[in-house]
């Protein structure tokens, strides 16, 4: 290949010393450009000044608490030692280029292909810094991970519930009271599990500080049954009591007494409880599951949301289908190439479908919101802007490639134009038609579910909600139904499509 | 009776397909024009029901001016003229009686029409148009299932359907082998027989010794040659060669007039 170049383009090439050659060639490529060989002098010129100009810009992007440069060099080149083998590698590259301007100019064979090599080996190993690339990252975070991605690929068990029965015992507990006198313990109700607490009033715990340790005995439980302790704070919200990382809980003996010891939890008072004493309630909870098993709300909130999704993808195609219509006649050549006049409103309409469908549906979803507000709505706007740019130009290309010989001969009966229309156009666009709009379908319910996640509505919004609120067994179930959505919508089409073409 | 008078095409292009072609063709007769590929026949035959526009000429068909017709007049002109063509032009999707059905569009009401429909005695006459042509078991087939005869014998049918009195055949045959070239001209043969002027293009002399009542030649869009059966059924191959140029040669059962 080398060889070829030289003798092909031997008759055109300029008699250069190769001294003259090699020196030129210090600027990359300029020795090659001068001889003639201006497409490789070029190319080795780009690739030596962009490779260059990337690894500068990552030294700054690396070190960039270094004022300069000279602070800068050695602190990126210890943190990423890959520059290292950029930078020789880069040299060496440059001596390649110099030596094949010597080559070149004493006509001799040349390495060009080894230089190519490197400069692709070079690139390749910059994105991988580019991107960050950390495959140890991959292999020490996984710990962390698994429990996450068991949660989402297997979210099965908190897909169904039984209802709860609480049987509970409580106590009002205090903070910030200072020196004033606090309400009394709650009345013992026969009958009722109840708690003696002491103190009743104390501190919270807070960063590295322990609170006052309360000691809790409790009586009249349910024997045997796992006791958990709920805290509701000032304000009503409730939650579960954490001693070291774990939940308290204690099971009660055989008389149903127990007693348990832990600090008043970490939890910040609102400024709306007001001044002291904080009214807080300690809950010791036994809970049973009775009843069958039942859909859990996140089950029945994905199926809904589902359900909005396939719908939300419906609206848009067939929104999409009405517009996308007498656009494509527009969109058609050989409708259109009549007259100067409908060739221009052809060639707008193109262009316009073009830039249209060039922004992806998540884009418009964003614009959509700031317009109609968050919700379905803005995601049928979104998918159905785009729906009409890119089924109007398949449209127009099915119009596009019809057979003109059976409109030739319908109107070689004398039909008039709206018969040939009906009976030749019409039967030759359908299957197309059907088929290119099945697949819009498809996409656009896809398309939805990414589209929730900036807002547009359906299960993409649910999915990021429970992603953020880090429930991932529901996030998981959101998961599996847009899978098996999009699996059976897959197959579906397909096999109309099938029969359609 | 047809009369095509000083008739020239010029396509947009540049291209003369026809080049001041005139001649008659009394009722009944059974025309064939022959040419090499590219001597004008298709614009020939095209120009007589205006699927192409004549640049210059005039065309008069049983007293009519067909180059001077639009709208109505021309959709009425159009509907006594059959057609069919090289690549039969079915509507593939659609089915053989649908096809056939179409044939009829230039009488019925448009409004009918719209959706589907035809009047039962339209119904009627379709049936018989596609017994007449054997097909009468495969009405309701889609077009493309059938072989390349059956689909000649589905247009055939059609252009019946508009009751004409001129059939233009386009090199009918040309898709078909020789068996069933034989089988479509002897449809088109008895519809002759039963008074039908028939113009036809063909490509292989046998074919056209075989079925001619009249031959005219074309040659870069003018008439080079004018024969009766009997003058074609006497020619040569050198004879022919002499007018078509020297691709014409044997190909099998016909002696092909053109490279095609
Ligand atoms: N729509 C068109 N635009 C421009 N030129 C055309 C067009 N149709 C035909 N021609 C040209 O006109 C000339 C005659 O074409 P025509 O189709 O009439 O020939 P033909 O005798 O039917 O050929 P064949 O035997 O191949 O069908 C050819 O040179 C062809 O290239
Ligand atoms: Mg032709």
């Amino acid at each position: 290949m080398a060889r070829r170049t030289v003798t092909q383009k031997e008759r055109t090439l300029r008699t250069v010393s190769p001294v003259v050659a090699g020196v030129l060639s210090l600027i990359p490529g300029l020795g090659q450009i001068v001889i003639g060989v201006w497409e490789r002098g070029l190319i080795f010129l780009g690739s030596m000044a962009s490779l260059v100009g990337l690894i500068i810009w990552r030294v700054s992007v690396i070190a960039y608490r270094q004022a300069t440069w000279a602070e800068r060099i050695p602190v990126a080149f210890r943190r990423q030692p890959l520059l290292y083998v950029l930078v020789i590698a880069i040299i060496g590259l440059w001596a390649l280029i110099i030596l094949d301007a010597v080559n070149t100019a004493r006509r001799k064979k040349t390495r060009e292909t080894l230089a190519y090599i490197i400069i692709g080996l070079v690139f390749f190993l910059l994105g991988w810094q580019i991107v960050e690339i950390d495959m140890v990252k991959l292999f020490t975070e996984l710990p962390d991970a698994f429990p996450i991605i068991t949660k989402i690929a297997w979210p099965w068990p908190s897909a169904f519930v039984r209802d709860e029965e609480i049987y509970q015992g409580m106590e009002l507990l205090y903070t910030d009271c200072e020196d004033k006198v606090i309400p009394d313990p709650l009345p013992v109700i026969d009958g009722q599990p109840y708690l003696e607490v002491s103190p009743r009033c104390g501190v919270l715990s807070g960063y590295e500080v322990e609170g006052t340790m309360l000691t809790v005995e409790g009586h009249g439980f349910r024997p045997g049954q796992e006791v958990v302790m709920w805290w509701a704070d000032p304000v009503g919200k409730e939650f579960r009591v954490r001693y070291g990382g774990e939940f308290i809980t204690v099971t009660p003996d055989a008389n149903g007494d127990f007693s348990a010891a832990f600090p008043m939890p970490n939890l910040l008072i609102p400024p709306s409880a007001g001044e002291g004493p904080h009214e807080h309630k300690l809950l010791a909870r036994q809970t049973t599951s009775v009843g069958g098993l039942k859909p859990s709300e996140g089950l029945l909130l994905a199926i809904e949301k589902m359900v909005e999704t396939i719908f939300l993808g419906m609206m848009a195609t067939l929104f999409g289908i009405v517009f996308a219509i007498p656009v494509s006649f527009l969109a058609a050549h050989n409708l259109m190439a009549g007259s100067p006049l409908t060739l221009a409103i052809y060639y707008i309409t193109r262009f316009v479908l073009n830039i249209i469908r060039s922004i992806e549906p998540i884009i418009w979803a964003i614009v959509a919101t700031l317009w109609v507000g968050l919700g379905p709505f803005a995601g049928v706007i979104a998918l159905l802007v785009h729906s009409i740019a890119a089924l109007g130009k398949l449209y127009s290309e099915a119009i596009e490639s019809i057979d003109p010989g059976p409109i030739e001969a319908v109107h070689a009966t004398g039909a008039n134009w709206i018969q040939t229309i009906v009976y030749a156009v019409v039967p030759q666009v359908i299957p197309p038609f059907v088929s290119f709009t099945i697949y819009r379908w498809d996409i656009n319910v896809r398309m939805s579910t990414i589209i929730g996640a900036v807002g547009g509505g359906g299960i993409g919004f649910l999915l990021m909600q429970w992603i953020r609120l880090t429930d991932y067994r529901s996030a998981g179930i959101a998961v599996w139904f847009i899978a098996i959505t999009v699996a059976i919508l897959d197959f579906v089409s397909a096999k109309i499509r099938e029969r359609y073409v | 009776m047809l009369i095509v008078e000083n008739l020239t095409k010029i396509y947009p292009d540049g291209t003369k397909a026809l080049d001041n072609v005139s001649f008659t063709v009394e009722d009944g007769e059974f025309l064939i024009v022959i040419g090499l590929s590219g001597s004008g026949k298709s614009t020939l035959l095209r120009c007589i029901n205006r699927l192409v526009d004549p640049t210059a000429g005039r065309i008069v068909w049983n007293g009519k001016d067909v180059t001077a017709a639009a709208g109505q007049e021309l959709r009425l002109i159009r509907r006594e003229i059959g057609m069919i063509f090289q690549h039969f032009n079915l509507v593939r999707r659609l089915s053989v009686e649908k096809n056939v059905l179409t044939g009829r569009l230039g009488y019925t009401k448009p409004s009918l029409a719209l959706f589907g429909r035809f009047p039962p005695e339209t119904r009627d006459l379709a049936r018989q148009a596609m017994a007449r042509v054997g097909i009468a078991e495969l009405a309701q087939k889609r077009a493309d299932e059938l072989s390349g005869g059956q689909q000649q014998r589905v247009g055939i049918a059609r252009a019946l359907m508009q009751e004409p009195n001129m059939i233009l055949a386009d090199e009918p045959v040309s898709a078909l082998d020789p068996v069933l070239a034989h089988n479509i001209l002897q449809h088109l043969e008895r519809l002759n027989q039963e008074g039908m002027t028939i113009l036809c293009s063909l490509h292989y002399l046998d074919l056209v010794q075989r079925y001619a009542s009249r031959v005219i030649g074309l040659r870069e869009g003018r008439v080079v040659y004018r024969g009766t059966r009997e003058e074609i059924r006497r020619m040569t191959d050198e004879e022919f060669q002499n007018i078509y140029g020297e691709e014409a040669v044997r190909i099998e059962t016909g002696r092909s007039i053109s490279g095609g």
